[in-house]
């Protein structure tokens, strides 16, 4: 980590360089410290740390970009003129609007000093408590345990600067008996928010529940999707669909909702579902301001199953004459929503599961891709714990599932959302916070062996 | 300080503080990216990287660390990181690691190339998308194309403790083409040569025979044809699967399947693990006869082509199922040395801050004897489907589901109409028994697949896969609803 100071001088020395139009440099920086485990051991331990600049140079409706680790004086100034150079023999983009203008300091508290300075020694404390958990139920466990710093600043020459530093921290853990497997993540910016051994509890008792499970046949089920099933749905929705370059250019799932004048305000999901993106609230994975530099903006992007609006970075929202919501979440790339909320119900889990005559309790998806853009069709496997629920309870585990089914019209059939959230804070700085869901109906076309 | 000397420094420091063996990457990473949208130039970007990652083996435990500044207290600094680290993970182990025979490789690699990629002028690549873009556009219905180009040219040092030293210069070149239409609440794309793009370990004439400028208008057209194509049938039916979607088919069913890392846990909690475990080793028919599949890091294009692993093994050849057999694993030395055998050099490291893992290299199904046109002609009643658009496999790689962007109808040994949202399903196994032909040299092709991600942190993986168009018979299609 080298702080405020260092890290906005290095900006100005770079800035200091430039002899574009315009220019502004997105610096990230990240000190990380990762401990997996595997059988019960820890068998990769690693550190890294890492400061790159991202520059874009601008000359009239052109703009070029290069990025850069080399912080010497001739590392630096080669990449500045590396993006002057592109931004020279690009063609001019009628419809880029410049960089942005700075937009008032945007800060949010998500450092923890404790989380910064967790050694290799307190990580492995961690796993062997873990370790130790699922060794009492001869449970084959595995994982990873990591904490680390992530500094992010932009200076441009309209006069923006921007300095934030954050932590993090979070730990997967993986059971495994002979027939059955259990999962358990925990995420923050602050790692004493990780209570560990509630989360070696949890997949631990997955595994355990989940021995011998039965195959079933493929078909529609009523579900009940835990946490981490919610947030594989809801970071799909945005990968596929929240963004303002996906809709404009027409592949985006929201086209058949927004955009189209007769569409809007057509009910898309169930009224109980309303989902937003916040990079300024604490109890999410808290971002001040995107790789622009532009503070990120409360938006509702479903209020009560209706589709309001995508998110935007700073070009699609010039394209659509509206500011930026601050969610260029990456150098390249369009603009993402990746601080997800969904609006908590009021049911306890258990009430989800006795509501279910006949249906699954599914706690998590796995290696889940897009089949079809329209409704954003995703197919996927259940994992690590999928257990049948008849008249109000859990009878037994059963084999995974294979779905291919509309993410969009899932979220139609909402009958209730529980009480509780959870925050799901994946490695490239995506979060969610989201309750579990009970849903009318799911299509699980396969299983598997 | 010369480079050269950074790395001695570093393992020179490790063997003081107690380390048993180490190893120094020193990276540079140099990048060229071309992202044109819809008549636009979106991204024109050079990236450089570069850094050092020192692994250490301490008390029998690894240990790694890296940087981006390149300086001998730094240097010091992250070594010495290395060792603690190791020290941490050596109370939570399983026992000693073990690393087999030295390894104590020397020598210098380049990949042959007949044109550098970075001499070749910006103005003239971009010139390239954007004529294949217009040609996209000039076609009625497209609502949206892009075009990318990325070269790639990483200069690494790998030395051991043990006496390696290697140097290897290896470049990447590739590039792609996408339309996608939308029209009468249906939406669909086509891509060319492959999805996201094809790339291979090759210079710029690799791309320019690519001719995407030639292929843009046939390319949109087809998209747009495809929003009043038929529907893929549901059912089960006799499949051909083209070549580049069964080179994604070997990438995910064989390819991560045989990496033995997976199979002994190592990536249970994210990737998962394989249902190929060591009692099969020898002992399990994969597929039919009519499958031989191998993995190599020397057949270029392939994008898994190189020196030495991360390791400084050896680039080689392994035959990984004969004749449907079951015979080969991708291996590392800790590994591999747990099954008595020598490592086959598939550890490689994304990035100079990440740890080598066991990645496939160019994983291959073998040309069969059959031509393209007989195989079809010789097929009565089938579907053809090509060029991925989905894909997903379970966490043990049995059960997998693959959407492709267009599928031909057979009928009586002759293509007929268009279908769209094609998909097929099936368990590993018993897909590739259902094999009863593969077609020859002439529809093999060398895919690139760029963007294959495994381990935590995570990395992302380059990989090389050949094939060509295969038969399987009874395969379960049309899965969308």
């Amino acid at each position: 980590m080298i702080g405020r100071e260092s890290a906005l001088a290095l900006l100005d020395r770079a800035l200091g360089y430039s002899k574009a139009q315009e220019t502004d440099i997105y610096f990230s920086a990240q000190d990380l410290g990762l401990s997996r485990f595997a059988g019960g051991a820890i068998h990769q331990n690693v550190a890294h740390n890492d400061i790159v600049l991202n520059i874009r140079s601008v000359a009239g409706k052109r703009l070029g970009r290069a990025t850069t680790n080399d912080l010497s004086d001739t590392g630096v100034q080669k990449a500045v003129e590396s993006a002057h150079r592109n931004a020279l023999l690009m063609p001019e983009d009628p419809a880029f609007g410049g960089l942005p203008e700075p937009s008032g300091p945007a800060r949010v508290d998500s450092w923890d000093e404790a989380t910064a300075r967790c050694s290799p020694e307190s990580r492995a404390r961690i796993v062997r408590g873990v370790c130790l958990q699922g060794k009492e139920h001869d449970l084959n466990v595995s994982g990873a345990c990591r904490t680390g710093v992530l500094e992010i600043a932009v200076v441009s020459s309209r006069g923006v600067r921007a300095y934030h530093a954050g932590t993090f921290a979070g730990l997967i853990i993986n059971t495994m008996s002979g027939t059955s497997a259990g999962w358990a993540k925990g995420g923050s910016w602050r790692l004493s928010d990780l209570d560990t051994e509630v989360l070696g509890r949890e997949a631990v008792s997955k595994a355990v529940d989940g021995q011998n499970p039965v195959a079933i046949e493929p078909g529609r089920y009523p579900v009940v999707l835990d946490t981490y099933a919610v947030d594989d749905i809801l970071e799909a929705l945005s990968l596929y669909g929240m963004g303002a370059q996906a809709v404009q250019e027409g592949r985006s799932w929201m086209n058949d909702f927004v955009g189209v004048e007769s569409a809007q305000g057509v009910q898309a999901m169930s009224p109980s579902v309303t989902i937003w993106d916040d990079g300024s609230a604490s109890h999410g994975w808290p971002v001040p301001f995107d790789a622009e530099g532009v503070p990120r903006k409360r938006v509702d992007i479903i209020i009560e199953g209706v589709v309001n609006t995508p998110v935007h970075n700073s070009y699609t929202a010039g394209k659509e004459g509206t500011v930026s919501t601050g969610h260029q979440a990456y150098f390249t790339g369009g603009p993402i929503a990746s601080n997800l909320f969904m609006q908590e119900g009021d049911s306890s889990l258990e009430q989800l599961i006795g509501s279910t005559e006949r249906g699954l309790y599914v706690t998590r998806f796995f290696y889940t891709r897009m089949a079809h853009t329209k409704g954003c069709v995703m197919t996927g496997m259940t994992r690590d714990g999928t257990f049948m629920i008849e008249n109000g309870q859990i009878t037994h585990p059963v084999k995974d599932l294979r779905f291919t089914q509309s993410y969009v019209e899932a979220l139609a059939g909402v009958e209730h959302v529980g009480r509780e959230s959870k925050l799901i804070l994946n490695e490239v700085g995506f979060a969610t916070r989201v309750p579990a869901l009970k849903l009318s109906s799911f299509n699980f076309t396969g299983v598997t062996v | 300080m010369a480079m050269d000397d950074l790395v001695t420094r570093a393992m020179d420091l490790a063997a003081v503080k107690g380390a048993a063996y180490s190893d120094v990457r020193l990276v540079e990473t140099n990048q060229e990216r071309f992202v044109v949208r819809t008549g636009v130039v979106d991204t024109l970007s050079n990236d450089e990287s570069q850094g050092i990652g020192v692994r250490v083996l301490v008390n029998g435990s690894w240990g790694f660390a890296s940087t981006n500044i390149l300086s001998p207290d730094e240097v010091d600094r992250i070594t010495s990181l290395a060792v603690e680290i190791a020290q941490a993970a050596a109370q939570s182990s399983n026992g000693p690691v073990s690393l087999g025979p030295p390894v104590t490789s020397r020598g210098v690699y380049t990949t042959p190339i007949q044109i550098d990629p970075f001499s070749v002028s910006s103005e003239y690549k971009l010139r390239l998308l954007l004529e294949a873009d217009r040609r996209m556009g000039s076609v009625k219905g497209i609502s949206a194309r892009t075009g990318n180009l990325i070269f790639i040219k990483e200069h690494k040092t790998f030395a051991n403790s043990e006496g390696a030293q290697v140097e290897q210069t290896i470049y990447e070149a590739g590039g792609g083409i996408m339309a996608t239409a939308r029209g009468g609440g249906e939406v669909q794309r086509r891509s060319y040569p492959q999805s996201m793009r094809q790339q291979g370990c090759a210079g710029w004439e690799f791309v320019a025979a690519m001719d995407l400028a030639g292929n843009a208008e046939r390319t949109a057209t087809e998209a747009v044809a495809l929003l009043s194509a038929d529907h893929c049938p549901s059912g089960v039916t006799t499949l051909i699967v083209g070549a580049s979607q069964l080179g994604l088919q070997v990438h995910e069913s064989c390819g991560h399947a045989i990496e033995l890392d997976r199979v002994l846990g190592s990536e249970a909690a994210y990737a998962g693990t394989s249902f190929l475990t060591t009692d099969k080793l020898n002992n399990f028919q994969y597929g039919s006869e009519q499958i031989n599949i191998t993995a190599d890091s020397v057949r270029l294009p392939g994008l898994g082509s190189y020196g030495w692993d991360d390791e400084g093994v050896p680039a080689q050849s392994t035959p990984v199922v004969q004749n449907g057999r079951f015979v080969g694993y991708l291996t590392s030395r800790e590994t591999a040395t747990g099954l008595s055998l020598p490592s086959n050099g598939s550890m490689r490291a994304s990035s100079w801050n990440r740890i080598p893992l066991i990645r496939m290299n160019n994983v291959s199904l073998e040309p069969g004897g059959w031509k393209l046109d007989d195989l079809i002609a010789d097929t009565d009643d089938g579907i053809l489907m090509e060029m991925n658009r989905s894909w997903s496999i379970d966490d043990r790689r049995f059960n997998f589901q693959f959407g492709t962007e267009v599928g031909y109808e057979i009928k009586k040994g002759k293509l007929g109409k268009l279908l769209r949202n094609c998909t097929y399903t099936g368990i590993t196994p018993e897909f590739w028994n259902a094999c009863d032909a593969v077609c020859n040299e002439d529809s093999w092709t060398m895919w690139g697949i760029p963007n294959c991600g495994k381990g935590q942190p995570g990395q992302i993986g380059h990989t090389g896969h050949g094939a060509a168009p295969a038969r399987f018979r009874n395969v379960q299609v049309g899965v969308m609803k």
